[in-house]
């Protein structure tokens, strides 16, 4: 499924969504598939599925300590492609794919690009590439018909933010906080601000993230943004419940509770 | 010469690959830096703390026992005097005085092996600013005098217990505090490396080394050298005497990496061993797997214990305006030892890198002028020396 078509179907339904990070690998290769699984019976809408990078230098200590745990157990990017090919059946919400610049290059631009249509991957997100640096990706991705998605911040002042939405699909994800991922307070008033900034330079749905822990917080942030991504919550959880006995149906109910249904 | 060029390109290297948040504040920087170094006020008082405090210009040491043994013409750029004792003041000091005009109050910075950490926390000191230095837990570890003196210049020291627990890891921590820190803070990084326009600036920073050397050498010799040869970390203190010389092209670079154990195993040699990748800020040459993961490095000397290397220095390589080498742990041991036995000079083990690259080079180039630069002083680096010694004696 694509962007695009969730967003105008939770339009119909008049609700933000519930876009859940996970980084593949985490806390093996072969548990990836099942955990995506679960999130979308939680109710997720989108997933966003990390390549785990070595040095996450915008990842706070939860994501980052997964990603290095992942990358231990045996994740690269491969295994990534083969994990994709085996949700491509069974998985019916859009996949966006996370990651940082490097898995990208090394794999070369064109080809990964490639592979990412091949298994109907809807956006791609990477952390480090700013918009300069993207003629080349941008390309490619137009070519595959793959949506980027770049990140606004407290920081961008409008010139940049006129320019960012020009190459941005899908939607635009506004980073909450200046700063790394991680269990943070938001400032709800701030946000609010800035999103109507941002919309009335952009018809995209605007999506929120970084810092976003609690049930209590996706809802406030729904009401005035399109979405609100979680990651390092449901990360955290997934550590502390994997090798429990009945893990994915606690992972479900815990997607659930975030949010809300 | 327009290197880099408006993006911060050195060839196909450099750029700035960096996190949204970091953006504007890059924008920032630049503008600050490119109207301070033509304002003559900066200028002037960067030289007046260069000479009147760091202690520039430093000798040109002619290095009579071993020119006499290997059969050259050694002469030794000594940064190693310069106060806190390696070239790491030069760009700490422009760096700061930087931060201080575009006023920031809080200094951040990696450390490997602590001297550009001891740089940051003088220069904080010396002008009032808070500073809180990054350092790998095993750095912590191996350079314990350097973590004091950076304590008793009252800068915060933080180990950090990720990754590799050395300079790389240092440096993501660095990068975190400054994206979320970045409205207050100033992040002095301490090598050529990183976004534009840090490679830049560190490189124009570092230039008084090549530029004083350069006349140096015209006066005591009345001709250019052959050679220069310089270590390469990040590649500070290597592009600080390489880049004057720049157009000389009679004048022959040789880089020198750490080969740690062994090119074959753990090593530091992002250049004769890497490949182009995004790393920390830039595209450049980088120790890195067929997935495009970073490498562990490893280096006895922890300045050079880094999988990557200056954007500038990767052009330098593919356009061949230099040649890169790399020596092992224990051949920097015995350049170490080489060094203090025969002129009384203790080098830091990342200088000993590229005083025994000498050897080598003696054995084709009789009669050669070679300047070395001696980045800093070894007395940061007995701990390690002792403990070397002890290892070897167990085997
Ligand atoms: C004495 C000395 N030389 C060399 C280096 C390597 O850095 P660079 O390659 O940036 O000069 C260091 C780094 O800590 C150092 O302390």
């Amino acid at each position: 499924m694509r962007l695009k078509d969730k967003f105008k179907q939770l339009k119909k339904e008049n609700r933000g969504a519930f876009i859940a990070y996970v980084p593949f690998g985490f806390p093996n290769p072969s548990a990836t598939k099942n955990i995506c699984l679960s999130l979308e019976r939680g109710g997720a809408d989108v997933i966003e599925l990390g390549i785990p990078f070595s040095d996450p230098l915008a990842d706070g200590p939860i994501i980052q300590a997964a990603t290095t745990k992942a990358l231990a157990n045996g994740a690269n990017i491969d295994k990534f492609f083969s994990c994709l090919g085996s949700l491509d059946k069974v998985l019916t919400i859009p996949v966006a794919v996370m990651t940082y610049y490097n898995p990208i290059f090394k794999f070369g631009i064109s080809q990964f690009f490639k592979q990412l249509k091949k298994y109907k991957v809807s956006a791609v997100l990477v952390v480090d590439l700013p918009l300069e640096e993207s003629d080349e990706y941008l390309k490619q991705a137009r070519k595959y018909d793959i949506d980027t998605i770049f990140f606004i911040t407290p920081t961008t002042d409008k010139e940049r933010i006129k320019r960012i939405v020009r190459s941005t699909k899908g939607f635009i994800y506004y980073i909450s906080i200046t700063g790394i991922t991680g269990p943070k307070d938001i400032a709800y008033g701030a946000i609010t601000k800035q999103i109507k900034g941002i919309k009335k330079l952009s018809n995209l749905p605007v999506c929120v993230g970084f810092g976003i822990h609690s049930a209590k917080q996706v809802a406030e942030v729904n009401k005035f943004s399109d979405g609100a991504i979680v990651g390092s919550s449901i990360v955290k959880f997934i550590e502390g419940n994997y090798d429990k006995k009945d893990f994915l149906r606690r992972l479900e109910r815990y997607t659930a509770s975030l949010c809300m249904k | 010469m327009s290197l880099p060029n408006k993006k911060g390109y050195f060839g196909a290297f450099g750029g700035k690959y960096i996190p949204e948040t970091l953006s504007v504040c890059l924008k920032e920087l630049e503008n600050a830096y490119n109207s301070y170094k033509r304002d003559s006020k900066f200028k002037q008082s960067l030289s007046f703390y260069l000479n009147e405090y760091a202690g520039r210009p430093t000798p040109l040491y002619f290095a009579q026992r071993i020119s006499k043994q290997l059969g050259l013409k050694v002469y030794l750029k000594r940064e190693d005097l310069l106060h806190t004792g390696a070239h790491k003041i030069n760009n700490a000091l422009g760096q700061a005085l930087l931060a201080k005009h575009m006023g920031k109050h809080r200094v951040i910075a990696e450390t490997g092996a602590g001297q550009h950490g001891v740089a940051v926390a003088t220069v904080c000191s010396l002008l009032s600013l808070d500073c809180d230095i990054y350092m790998g837990a095993e750095d912590v570890k191996r350079q314990q005098m350097n973590v004091l003196r950076m304590k008793v210049l009252g800068a915060n020291v933080i180990p950090v217990e990720s990754g590799s627990k050395t300079l790389k890891d240092a440096c993501n921590e660095a990068f975190r505090d400054w994206v979320t820190n970045v409205r207050t803070t100033y992040y002095l990084l301490g090598s050529a490396v990183g976004p534009h326009p840090y490679p830049m600036m560190v490189r124009d920073f570092q230039a008084p080394i090549g530029i004083e050397a350069r006349s140096q050498i015209l006066k005591k010799e009345g001709r250019l050298p052959d050679y220069l040869l310089a270590c390469v970390g990040g590649g500070s203190n290597s592009i600080g005497l390489f880049y004057p010389f720049f157009a000389d092209k009679q004048v022959k670079f040789i880089g020198v990496e750490a080969a740690g154990f062994g090119l074959g195993g753990y090593h530091s040699a992002s250049l004769v061993k890497g490949e182009p990748g995004v790393f920390q800020g830039s595209l450049s040459y980088v120790l890195q797997d067929e997935f495009g993961q970073i490498k562990n490095a490893h280096s006895v000397a922890p300045g050079l214990d880094y999988p990557g290397v200056g954007p500038e220095h990767s052009y330098y390589k593919v356009s061949k305006r230099a040649k890169y080498e790399a020596v092992s742990d224990d051949q920097a041991v015995e350049g170490f030892r080489f060094l203090s036995e025969l002129e009384g000079i203790i080098p830091a083990l990342e200088s000993a890198h590229a005083i025994y690259y000498l050897k080598p080079l003696a054995k084709k180039n009789k009669g050669k002028t070679v300047i070395v630069c001696l980045s800093g002083r070894g007395d940061k680096d007995l701990d390690i020396i002792k403990e070397y010694n002890q290892k070897k004696q167990r085997k």
